[in-house]
């Protein structure tokens, strides 16, 4: 079936531009070639500007290099790479559902193995070269996402939310410097916990001189979001699934107003995460708590906060 | 509006006014409206009943907008969707804070204040509900796949909701909380001790519930019971009573074992939740 875009009409020149990728094509095929995005149908955009994600892609193909891959499922969708001679990806063990017996698999070493393990990280990257078939999930219900790189852009995304990327991106990581530390009363005893809501490390993707593509999986339904430069918005830390570079993070405390005949609404704290623009902010609509909010403050990274 | 005609227009005979009544919610709405206004069901579908009477809960098509006082609900998202809500100016919701997803920098958080805070916290229930005010804009989710149930609750309504399931409420509605009665039912049922209230006086009000996996709702009659899993409760008009029924399975020599359920005596309507384990959502 031949779907067209409004904004394409008859002809070859390029004139759809997919809002989730930004990739300008002909419109011509259901689905964006580049992130399996659909074509048909108008982006799905809140009031307060958040895109949802296109999600169900319905066998969509995603090319990158000269290979393919195709997402299927809905629930929790599964995404079959189509490797051709001399591509490669590379995953976390854990997420590979199946693979063609002939395909070469071996590991990419990864720097940093000791705060990796610290960290609870995987040390050891898979790495598959094709030719041949290999397919990818993860053990939660949600959405998986294709995020096309171009050359010399770079995405930060929560750790363990990787299924595959291009051997054309380069991996990297850094500490997200989120942290705090509360102390809480255990019968006689004081104990001081150190929390950090977006885990120790964060993951870095980035494209060099050739385009790449990444596939993450977000637990729940996925919202993204352009911040202009100097806007905030204020975020579940947990609910952060990726952002570009130069948006900026730090924690936010917020304390509600209350009198003192609301029991124990005195010690009530929030946190979230302080998202600066400029850049793209992704959030995933089913997140972990956020723990020791009813602890004592006693030491954080650096943060701001407000009483109402 | 288009397809409404009032009846002091002059000339031919008006046409009889046209409405869609929401089998959902009993929300009126104009004859070429796709989703009721006031619960966001779908108006062109059929209701999807089982032969036992049980309906399923509508599902809201993403992106479907919802109206209350001068604010507007939004639901996102069909894994587990996201309600957002644009406060107007003097309105506002309250909810158990760990649902927050994001919000407007600018929009004011306050607590309602509630009797017996001692108890709730003993009892394992958030002993602060906190209020956001507009005008301003604020989005809500949960932490596992499910429904959101939206009951517009007109006035006189009084509804009983289990414990922590409730997404956010508008204003207007009343908060309280009822001690489950018996210790059967708090240790055997599995219920816990309390659940939610929400009763509207004078002005109607939005509820808005999160349900695990999918929500289906059921209407007694008066005297007509029915036994459920107690883990699977989610929400019954006041009118319902409930009260554990524990049951003796035994296999002969080898002895047998107890088992709960709940018996739900109407008249009402009783709301229960496919997946009653909480489900962590991973890493």
């Amino acid at each position: 079936m031949e779907i067209r875009s409004p904004q394409a009409p008859s002809g070859d020149a390029p004139r759809y531009t997919c809002p989730y990728c930004a990739l300008k094509s002909d419109g011509r095929s259901g689905t964006c070639p580049q992130c399996g995005g659909p074509v048909d149908v108008r982006a799905l955009v809140s009031p307060a500007r958040w895109a949802e994600v296109p999600g169900q892609k319905g066998e969509a193909k995603v090319q990158f290099g000269g290979s393919h891959c195709r997402i299927s499922g809905s629930y929790v969708p599964a995404v079959k790479a189509d490797l051709a001679a001399g591509d490669g990806v590379y995953f976390a063990h854990h997420m590979l559902l199946w693979m063609e017996p002939g395909l070469h698999v071996g590991a990419m070493s990864m720097k940093g193995a000791f705060k990796r393990v610290l960290a609870g990280m995987p040390i050891v990257m898979a790495e598959a070269k094709g030719p041949g078939r290999i397919a990818f999930s993860r053990d939660a219900p949600g959405e998986l996402l294709a995020l096309p790189l171009q050359p010399g852009e770079v995405v930060d995304v929560r750790e363990h939310l990787l299924v595959f990327a291009t051997d054309a991106v380069a991996y990297d990581w850094f500490q997200t410097d989120i942290w705090y530390k509360v102390q809480t009363q255990r019968g006689n005893d004081r104990e001081t916990e150190i929390h950090r809501p977006l885990g120790l490390f964060m993951d870095r993707f980035s494209a060099g001189s050739r385009p790449g593509l990444l596939v993450l999986h977000a637990s729940g339904n996925v919202f993204v979001r352009n911040l202009a430069e100097g806007q905030f918005i204020l975020v579940k830390p947990t609910a952060l699934l990726y952002k570009d570079p130069a948006v900026g993070m730090q924690l936010h405390f917020e304390h509600p107003a209350t009198t003192w005949s609301a029991y124990g609404a005195w010690a009530q704290r929030y946190t979230w995460l302080r998202l600066q623009g400029p850049g793209r902010v992704a959030l995933m609509s089913a997140f972990e708590p956020v723990h020791g909010e009813g602890g004592s403050l006693v030491a954080c990274s650096p943060a701001t906060q407000r009483q109402w | 509006m288009e397809g409404l005609h009032s009846p002091s227009e002059g000339g031919a005979p008006s046409a009889p006014l046209e409405r869609i009544q929401c089998t959902w919610c009993q929300g009126q709405n104009p004859k070429d409206a796709r989703n009721c206004q006031s619960c966001g069901a779908p108006l062109d579908l059929r209701n999807l009943v089982s032969e036992s009477g049980w309906r399923e809960a509508p599902r809201l098509r993403d992106m479907t907008e919802i109206h209350f006082g001068q604010s507007t609900c939004q639901v996102e998202g069909e894994i587990v969707p996201v309600a957002e809500i644009h406060l107007g100016r003097g309105d506002s919701v309250y909810f158990e804070h760990h649902v927050m997803l994001w919000k407007d920098e600018a929009v004011p958080l306050t607590t309602l204040q509630l009797p017996g805070g001692l108890k709730r916290a003993l009892a394992g229930m958030p002993f602060i509900i906190s209020v956001a005010s507009g005008e301003g804009r604020i989005a809500f989710s949960r932490d596992a796949t499910g429904e959101l149930v939206v009951l517009p609750l007109h006035p006189g309504m009084e509804m009983d909701v289990r414990e922590h399931a409730f997404l956010l409420a508008s204003h207007t509605i009343q908060y309280s909380y009822v001690r489950i009665k018996g210790l059967a039912n708090i240790l055997f049922g599995g219920q816990g001790m309390f659940m939610d209230r929400f009763v509207t006086s004078q002005v109607p009000g939005l509820l808005v519930l999160h349900g695990y996996g999918n929500v289906f709702e059921r209407t007694l009659k008066a005297g007509e019971s029915i036994l459920v899993e107690p883990g699977a409760f989610l929400y019954k008009d006041a009118s319902v009573t409930m009260e554990v029924q524990r049951q003796k399975l035994t296999s002969g020599l080898l002895g047998g074992f107890g088992m709960s359920l709940a018996r739900m005596t109407g008249p009402g309507r009783v709301g229960i939740q496919s997946m009653y384990v909480h489900h962590a959502t991973g890493e």
